[in-house]
């Protein structure tokens, strides 16, 4: 029988992308128990305009915690230095130990069969443990 | 001595509307070297663009088909902070052919100091990704032409930004030595002091993060106490200098507070450590304050050829001294560890 996942980390950079994929982890925690670290990856260009502060978990987060009914003690706010995809496969080594990770699709765009410039496929291909993609569309039923 | 430059390939349509890596840049580059009037004592040699043989020594082939296709139909954000046009691959080859059609120029000439002056810069960019604006590894590139050949390279990577891709790229391989000096905690979240290299090269990674608002005489005694022993016993027979400027005090995409002063001694120290004339070349990577990139580029190759730098004075006071005996202890500790780990088992 599958182990049951304990920690789930999602990339988030404020996106409806990110957004759909953090309240799927939402959603996908309460069935396991697990918690969830919501991480944003601080790029190159973040230092001049910082987007989110460090110990401030967004509002919207907390929001969508609320509308899954996922208790916000489970919810983890974290900002990491680096690229979306090098922070989110980092999230699956201590201290984290995440053994699944998230990520919104971010189809629109890219070119189709290309892993350069889609997170997703370049997270899904160097990831150690499993990971998900959560569509644009999704809608949780 | 002589300054042996690359010529310039046109890197105009490498550009995003805003985007702190410009073409502007090389602009200021090249003013700096006007700067230093040195008439028949400049060498430009011809533009070279790296050949898929002299690319896959460091990235992987798939990678390259990518960035190709990405880029010939027509590019776009590659992640949050890089970017791609339609003529970005073609840019981005020259660039890291630049180092190679120096160094060549230095070897024939045994004599003098290269100085490649391209973008995108390079030192972020993985074996088989692009992030951190750079695209292809320019510095890396070289450093593995000159290993085919059988010569041990110094890397010495000053950029504030810790040098991720460079780092991977030579992290098992013990004829390639990389020193890197940077603001940590800072993109891209690598570059620790127990980063050390891998199992085939345990010593060969040097990291010396630094904290906000470290000075130049932080740099300097963290180079000279941390890496120095580290460089005299790896003996190099060349030198690359990964040669940002963002840890300047004007640049906005750190927090470092050095001056063009302390390029010029760094660069001043780089060259010692080239065996012979010829033997050093500096790559431009970061530094988006087009000021501070001029006069710290003049400084720098004022100083590595060996001319009087009398511009903004070196800086000190500044956090971080008292944390290098600790990171040097930390390293040592680190190596010991791993060394012990390969003897279990080995036995």
């Amino acid at each position: 029988m599958m182990k049951p996942f304990q920690s789930i980390a999602v990339g988030y950079d404020g996106s409806h992308d990110a957004k759909v994929a953090a309240r799927w982890a939402m959603e996908a925690a309460k069935d396991f128990g697990a918690v969830v670290t919501v991480v944003h990856a601080t790029g190159l260009r973040e230092h001049l305009h910082q987007q989110y502060e460090p110990d401030v978990t967004p509002p919207e987060l907390i929001a969508l915690a609320r509308e899954c009914a996922f208790e916000e003690s489970g919810l983890h706010w974290l900002i990491a230095n680096g690229d979306a995809c090098s922070v989110l496969l980092r999230m699956a080594s201590p201290p984290i130990n995440a053994d699944m990770l998230v990520v919104g699709s971010r189809g629109e765009g890219k070119r189709e069969g290309l892993l350069l410039g889609s997170t997703s496929l370049e997270v899904a291909e160097h990831a150690s443990v499993p990971v998900v993609v959560v569509p644009s569309s999704y809608v949780e039923n | 001595m002589v300054l042996v430059v690359n010529e310039t390939f046109d890197d105009s349509s490498h550009e995003d509307a805003g985007h702190p890596e410009r073409p502007d840049r090389l602009v200021a580059a090249r003013t700096a070297i006007d700067d230093l009037h040195l008439d028949e004592d400049l060498v430009v040699v011809p533009a070279h663009s790296a050949t898929r043989e002299e690319l896959v020594r460091v990235h992987i082939g798939s990678y390259l088909d990518e960035l190709s296709a990405y880029c010939y139909s027509g590019g776009g954000d590659i992640d949050q902070d890089t970017y791609a046009t339609l003529n970005s691959f073609t840019i981005a080859k020259y660039a890291a052919g630049s180092g190679l059609a120096v160094i060549d120029e230095l070897q024939r000439r045994n004599d003098g100091v290269g100085f490649v002056a391209a973008r995108p810069p390079g030192h972020h960019a993985l074996a088989d990704r692009a992030m951190g604006f750079c695209l292809l590894n320019n510095v890396a590139v070289a450093a593995a032409a000159l290993r085919s050949q059988g010569e041990r390279v110094l890397i010495v990577d000053w950029d504030v930004h810790h040098g991720n891709g460079t780092q991977q790229i030579f992290w098992d391989v013990p004829e390639v030595l990389y020193v890197s000096t940077h603001q940590w905690p800072l993109f891209p979240g690598s570059g620790s002091v127990n980063e050390v290299g891998g199992r085939h090269a345990t010593d060969r990674t040097v990291n010396i993060p630094l904290p906000p608002g470290a000075t130049g005489d932080v740099v300097r005694r963290g180079i000279d106490e941390m890496a120095a022993p580290v460089i005299d016993a790896f003996d190099p027979t060349w030198v690359l200098v990964s040669a940002g400027f963002d840890a300047h005090r004007e640049d906005p995409m750190a927090d470092l507070r050095l001056t063009s002063g302390d390029f010029a001694l760094m660069a001043r120290g780089v060259s010692d450590y080239a065996p012979q004339p010829g033997r050093l070349v500096m790559f431009l990577e970061g530094g988006y304050d087009l000021g501070a990139l001029r006069s710290s580029i003049h400084a720098s190759l004022s100083a590595a050829l060996g001319q009087t730098y009398d511009g903004e004075s070196p800086s000190n006071g500044g956090p971080g001294t008292e944390q290098i005996e600790r990171m040097r202890q930390a390293r040592r500790s680190t190596i010991e560890l791993l060394h012990a780990s390969d003897d279990e088992e080995s036995t």
